[in-house]
This record gives structure tokens, sequence and C-alpha cells, in this order.
């Protein structure tokens, strides 16, 4: 009762603000242990994402030799170099090319060894998704050195393909400037093949097996049934495992390095490398430099997400209107 | 919800009150826990607990690259330093040069350096790392002008502004491209290996000849090219043999990249590849791959530094037993041409934020006698600065070969940053032009470009644009004084070292 005679003498317009206020304050005494608990989290989220994070777009304004322990504000002089540097467009295009092929790659055949692995008759099931997330849990660095062996001009897929007669002579895969990007791209698929083997495995057990058995009532065939019945629900699960590859296929430092270094002549050189490179490895360090080369691609790729989100919407409204 | 509390082993019903309560035990529990997350956060990659700054723990830190170094340095330097100095503790980290290079600048950045390093992977100028206050000065902790290395000492790049911070333990006098060969693959293959093959040519002839003389799978010659710092090295000192004075002609001072002797001598390095008697695998190795291979029987002849034999006796010791030789550097032609090396610059450098730079200071003139001279020949690395050591140390007949023949191939090229202080603001402004000599070089032993003497010339000329660019700047934005007559040397012979003498008479 007392309540509510308080609450009318409030005025009208209490502003919700200081209600909020109010109850963030309340909540913060109330579940002060919770806020405790959160607290390791929030400070290790902030010390080593978004203090990284805010911390490079002010590096980016910065000229800054990697031997000095500061430095001096530039304003977007970082920025005006990397337009004109070929090399920072060679090794983003590279990462487009990485993008585009590798991912399609990646969620196509995860998509494809789901389907056989799913099937009730498929003998050894769970050996073969053992198998396929064997090279997930292992190190991307050393998965690098291994294939370098693998793929160079006396490994066995040289050698193999020398025998089996496709090539004459044998080939650097890996070090070969028109091969190297896509030798890459490949160690990649096959590596990180099984994680999203495992998210379509778990999309296709989502889809109850009553749907699958209408549609054999129905007269459907594999082929039909896949494309009308398991596709469709299968579209939602496909725009997540899609989003999360392509953010993965970012972050292909450790295998490109080791693998190809970059190299020959760049061919290989991802945006990552191209950071690495200019803020390690250049004769004076230039950690601004370095840092813009990051805040620009990220601009550049949301850039293209929002195009590309833009350009969808402008197409389904077209279809939707023709 | 009730399930998943059982589950998380909560007592059921303990949410029903509306909001949960926490009590002293679950209090303490969590601050407890709370503490051991900040202690783990604090804690660097390696498992070590962070310190405030390099010299402060108990420990004399000291990091630096030579591997071969590893026993030597332990049982003949820190060992008997500790053992005189029981309140001194000494700990090394050997790292690859590349790490080491970026945990240097890491440390630097996070106050974390160590009390003594090398600067390895660093891949610039003392001096500009001196003008950055990365080092504190050592002459007046320890006489190393009157220390059997002072005549080795030179200003800009030891001593600056008087005052020694550095001094060579390695000789100047050396290069990377010594042929080392496997003298039992030469004898299988029919060669003799006291025939030396003097030029290209005839190291064309002993290539070909091992490849076809041996096993299956193996080759004559191999030419690691995955890291283009060795191919800039390699045919740096390959177009040296033909006649080029290096980077810069010191004549006039100007870069000469594009002279003829180096299209000569990466067409030298195609060739080998055309006759096939390259290693194929080349392209994916690094240096160390390079002589792992070499080491395992796959090729014949490697071109790399004096430190090759050393660090096989530590990797790969049964390829030293098996046998290993070496000839002087070919040249083109008949007529013996050399190759040309700056002043060795200092080895280790004690930090500026090191407390324990007196220790550090009387551990490393410890390094400059003729006895610890003597040993770190032993471990067949670079050659040490006083050179005449070697005739007695305990080393490879190999490596005494080795370096006997630097005293006729290698002559001590003028250094501009020893004649003219201003210089190293002028390199440390320049910036890395891409594709350099290395990319060049990999770029036509990997086919993707034919055009050696354009991609030269453009080479040349823009690392002359950007000398001249980061000379303005340092003159107008710094009032440096400086030009490029800085990297003039009128009075240099050619076959003679550029010593101090020289740069008093320039």
């Amino acid at each position: 009762m007392t309540t509510t005679i308080r609450r009318r003498e409030r005025p009208a317009v209490a502003p919700a603000r200081d209600r909020g206020g109010r109850g963030l304050l309340r909540r913060l005494r109330q579940d002060w242990w919770i806020y405790l608990f959160l607290l390791p989290t929030l400070l290790g989220y902030g010390a080593y994402t978004v203090y990284p994070l805010l911390a490079s777009w002010w590096f980016a304004l910065l000229d800054w030799p990697g031997f000095a322990t500061a430095g001096t504000f530039v304003g977007v002089e970082n920025f005006e170099r990397l337009i004109g540097d070929d090399l920072f467009w060679n090794a983003f295009w590279n990462s487009i090319v990485f993008l585009v092929f590798a991912v399609p790659l990646r969620v196509g055949l995860a998509l494809a060894l789901a389907l056989v692995l799913n099937r009730k008759k498929t003998p050894f099931k769970g050996f073969f998704r053992t198998l396929f997330f064997l090279p997930v849990v292992t190190t991307g660095a050393i998965v690098g050195v291994v294939f370098t062996l693998l793929l160079d001009a006396s490994g066995p897929v040289s050698l193999a393909l020398v025998w089996s007669g496709l090539i004459d002579s044998p080939a650097n895969f890996a070090a070969g400037a028109g091969t190297s990007l896509y030798a890459g791209i490949a160690v990649w698929v096959w590596k990180w093949l099984g994680i999203t083997l495992i998210y379509w495995l778990a999309a296709l057990q989502t889809i109850p097996q009553g749907v699958h058995e209408a549609a054999m009532i129905d007269g459907a065939g594999a082929w039909a049934e896949f494309r009308h019945v398991t596709m469709p629900l299968l579209v939602p699960f496909l725009v997540i495992i899609t989003l999360i590859d392509t953010v993965a296929a970012f972050n292909v430092f450790d295998l490109m390095q080791t693998l190809t270094g970059g190299g020959p002549s760049f061919s290989s050189e991802v945006i990552e490398i191209f950071i690495f490179r200019t803020a390690f490895q250049a004769t004076v360090p230039q950690l601004g430099y370095a840092s813009a080369a990051a805040v620009l691609f990220g601009l550049l790729t949301m850039g293209f997400a929002i195009a590309q989100a833009v350009g969808m919407r402008w197409a389904r409204g077209r279809t939707g209107a023709s | 919800m009730r399930r998943h509390q059982r589950i998380l082993g909560s007592r059921p019903g303990a949410g029903s009150a509306g909001r949960p309560s926490m009590g002293r035990r679950q209090f303490i529990g969590g601050a407890g826990a709370a503490a051991l997350a900040a202690a783990l956060a604090g804690c660097t990659g390696g498992g070590q607990m962070s310190r405030e700054s390099g010299g402060s723990s108990g420990s004399l830190q000291w990091w630096d690259q030579f591997r071969p170094l590893t026993k030597m340095l332990q049982d003949h330097l820190f060992a008997p330093y500790m053992k005189e100095h029981p309140g001194v503790t000494i700990e090394r980290r050997q790292m690859n040069v590349p790490d080491l290079g970026q945990a240097l600048q890491v440390g630097r950045r996070s106050n974390q350096m160590p009390d003594v390093h090398s600067l390895a992977g660093l891949g610039t100028s003392a001096a500009a790392l001196v003008s950055q206050g990365w080092f504190q000065p050592i002459g007046k902790l320890a006489d190393f002008q009157g220390s059997p290395v002072g005549e080795f000492l030179y200003d800009g790049m030891h001593r600056f502004d008087g005052e020694v911070s550095s001094f060579p333990l390695f000789s100047g006098r050396w290069h990377e491209a010594v042929p080392w060969f496997n003298t039992a693959m030469l004898k299988q293959a029919g060669v003799d290996p006291e025939e030396e093959p003097g030029t290209w040519d005839k190291l064309r002839d002993v290539a070909r000849r091992l490849t076809k003389g041996t096993d299956d799978g193996v080759y004559g010659i191999v030419v690691p090219s995955k890291e283009t710092e060795y191919l800039q090295f390699l045919v740096n000192r390959l177009a040296m043999t033909a006649g080029a004075p290096g980077g810069i002609d010191w004549a006039t001072g100007a870069y000469a990249y594009d002279a003829q002797q180096y299209v000569d001598a990466i067409e030298f390095l195609t060739a080998l590849q055309t006759d096939k008697v390259v290693h194929p695998a080349s392209p994916s190795m690094g240096p160390r791959d390079a002589r792992a291979r070499w080491a395992a029987g796959q090729a014949g002849v490697y071109l790399w530094g004096a430190w090759f034999i050393g660090g096989l006796r530590v990797d790969e010791p049964e390829a030293v037993e098996r046998g290993v030789g070496t000839w002087h550097i070919p040249c083109p032609e008949t007529t013996r041409n050399v190759v040309y090396s700056p002043p060795q610059s200092g080895t280790f450098w004690v930090s500026s934020q090191s407390k324990r730079a007196k220790d550090a200071a009387q551990l490393m003139l410890q390094m400059t006698t003729r006895e610890f001279q003597a040993r770190l020949a032993a471990a067949m690395d670079q050659p040490p600065v006083l050179t005449d050591v070697v005739e007695e140390a305990e080393v490879h007949p190999a490596y005494r070969r080795c370096v006997a023949n630097f005293q006729d191939d290698v002559r001590i090229a003028p250094a501009p940053e020893v004649g003219t202080p201003g210089v190293w603001q002028v390199l440390a402004e320049m910036r890395d032009i891409h594709p350099n000599l290395g990319d060049i070089v990999q770029s036509v032993l990997t086919g993707s470009t034919s055009d050696v003497a354009g991609e030269l010339r453009r080479y040349t000329d823009a690392m002359s644009a950007e000398r001249e660019r980061a000379i303005k700047v340092v003159r107008e934005e710094k009032g440096v004084e400086v030009g490029t007559e800085a990297w003039v040397f009128a009075n240099w012979d050619r076959k003679a070292d550029y010593d101090q003498q020289a740069y008093a008479e320039r």
C-alpha cells in the first residue's frame, strides 16, 4: 500500500534515465557478487580485445618506428601512403581471393561430407568423423611446416602427380608464384573442414526424421529431397556457418606464414602477413603504418559486407517485384 | 532449470527466493577465484611472472641468437663468472633471429629488456638504436679501449660521443657465400675435393658431376629460396666476385644494384636451375632447412657462412664426421676479385633499462681475451675478431681453411656512419623498398619475372630516390648536416682494407 502511495507522489514525467540509474544502482548493490565474478572476464576482454582494437585506431595516426617507445602524430598520412602502396593492395586482393575460394569450398565440402556421414547406412561413421576432425586440433603452424614438405618438389604429392603423368616435372606447389596462394587455400580447407562438418552434422540432426519420411512417401528421390526439403531447412544454418567460416578465413596468419611466408614474390601474402612484415620485419619497423593497414582493411571489408548486404536486398526486391 | 542446477551441483531450491544470496564462504571463494584469475592474467606467455623491468630481477638476463655458442658461453663465461661473483646469476635465452628481433621490440616497449642482448633481427644500425636510448655506455665500467680489441673500435659504430657502448666480438672479414661440400659425395661422384672450382663455370661442372654421379634424389647444389634475405646476400657476394663494389659504389656514393655484375650473378643461379643441378625443393627451404637437407646427403654443395660447420656440429654432428670441406668463393673468371664487408658492428649491448650494467660490462670484457677468443673460434660460428687465434684453436680443418680463405677473399669496406655521424639518421628515416634485391632474385628463380635488368634498374632508382627523400627529411626537420657525399669515399682502394687511417685521410 505504501508503495502505491509513493508511486503516486512521483512526478508523472519521472525521467526514465533516473529510474534506470536507480535500478542499476539497486541491481549493483543487490547482485554485486555477479559483477564481481564478471570482473575478471571484463578485465581480460577489455585488456586483450577492446584496448588493442581502440589502440590500433590511435596507432594508425602515428608515425611510430618500432625502435622508439612512442610515436608522433601524423594524422591520416599513413592512410594516404597505404592507398598508393601496391603491396598493400596485393595483400588485400590475396585475402579476398582466399576468402572467395576457401569459404565456399569449406562450407560446400563439409556439407557434402556431413550428408554422407549423417546417413544411417554409412559404415564407420564415428571413425570418419574423428578422422576429419583430427586436423582441427593440430596447430596451424605445425600443419604449415608439414605441408611445406608434402607440397615441395621432392614431396609425395609432386612425385605422385609426376608418376601418374599429370605433370611433366616436379612442382613446388607452396613455393610457386602461380600456386602458392591456392596451396594455402587447399591446406586451410583441409585443416578446418572437420569443424564445419560438425556444425553441419548438428544442423542436419535438427531436421525431424518425419520430414524425410514424408518426402520419401511422396516419391522424392535423394536429390529432390535434398533440394526441396533438406536445403531449405538448412538455410538459416548456412548463413551462420558461412559467417563463422568467413571470419576464420581472415585469420590464417600461422598457416600461411609457415607454409609460404607470403612468397614467392608476395604471391601469397595475405593482409595479416603484410601487417606482420611491416610491423616487425621491416628494416625500421613501422607500427603506425601496420596499424593503419589493419584499420583500412577492416573498413574496406566492412564496406564490402555492407555493399553485399545492400546488393542482396536490392536483388531480392527486384526478384519480388518481377 | 532445476535439472541444470542439479547438474551444476547446486542445492535444489537455492534460487527459489527470487534472487540468489551469497554467504561469507562463497564470497571468500569467489574473491579467491578472482584473485587467481587476475594473477593468471598478469602472467607472460612463457608462463613466467611479469617483471617490472629487465634489470630488476635477481638474475642478469642475456639474449642472443648464437646457437653454436650455447655450451661455450655457459662453460667458459657464465659459470666461471657466477663462481667468482656468488651474488650473480646469469640466465641466457637463445632465440632464432626473427624471434629475437620481435622479442626485443616488444621487450623495449614493455620495459622487459634483458640486461645484455645482441641486435640480430632488428635490422637497423646500432647508431639508430643509440639515438633512441636503447643502450648505456660501458667504457667507464670496463677497459675496452685498452683490451686486445681496442684497435677494432670505431666511432659511430662502437663508440658514441666518445664513450664505448659495445665492441666487435667477431671479425668483419667474412661473407655468407662459402661453398661447403660433402667430401663423401664428391668421392662417390669422382670429384677431387682438392681440385677447387675457382670459377662459376667450374662450380656448375662440379654440380653437374655430383648430380649425375650420385644416387637418385641427390643434387649437386642447394639454393634455399624461401627467405629473400639469403638470396640478397648470396647475389650480392656473387656480384662482388664479378667485380661489383656492392650495393653502393664507394667511389661515387651511388647505388649500383643495376650493374651488369648483378645481372650476371642472377643469371648464374638461373643457369644452375636450368642445368637441373639445384635441389628441386630449394624454393621451399630456408637456410637452416637447406643445411638439414645437405646434412641428410640430398645435396653436395651449399653456399653459406662460416657458422655452417658450427651449426652442423650442434644439430647434425654425423654430417661433420662423414666429411665436410670448403673452397674459396668462385669468381666468374680466373682473375680473382674480392668481396667487401664493413667493419663488424658491436655484438652485445647493455640495455639502458639494466640495473646490472657493471656486471654486464665486466662479463663482456672477458670476451675480449685471447683465451676466450680461441674458445669462441672452437665453437666455429663467425670468425672471432682476433682471427689469428683460429690457427691455434681446436677447430675443424675445414673451418680453419674457411677463415684462411677469408683473408684472401674479403676486404673491409667503408662504413658511411663511421665517417659521417648523421648518416644513421638518414638510414633510420629510409623506408624499405620492395621488390628489393632478394625479392627480385626470388621472382626470377620462381619464374615470376624474366626482366632482370629492368627490375634491378627500378630498384636502384627507387633506392636512390628514397635516400634523397630521407636526406631531405633529416636536413629540414631535424637540422642534420648530411648529404649524398657522406657515401663517397674517394680514397677507397678496392684491393685494401678501409681502416682507421683511411677514414682520417678521407
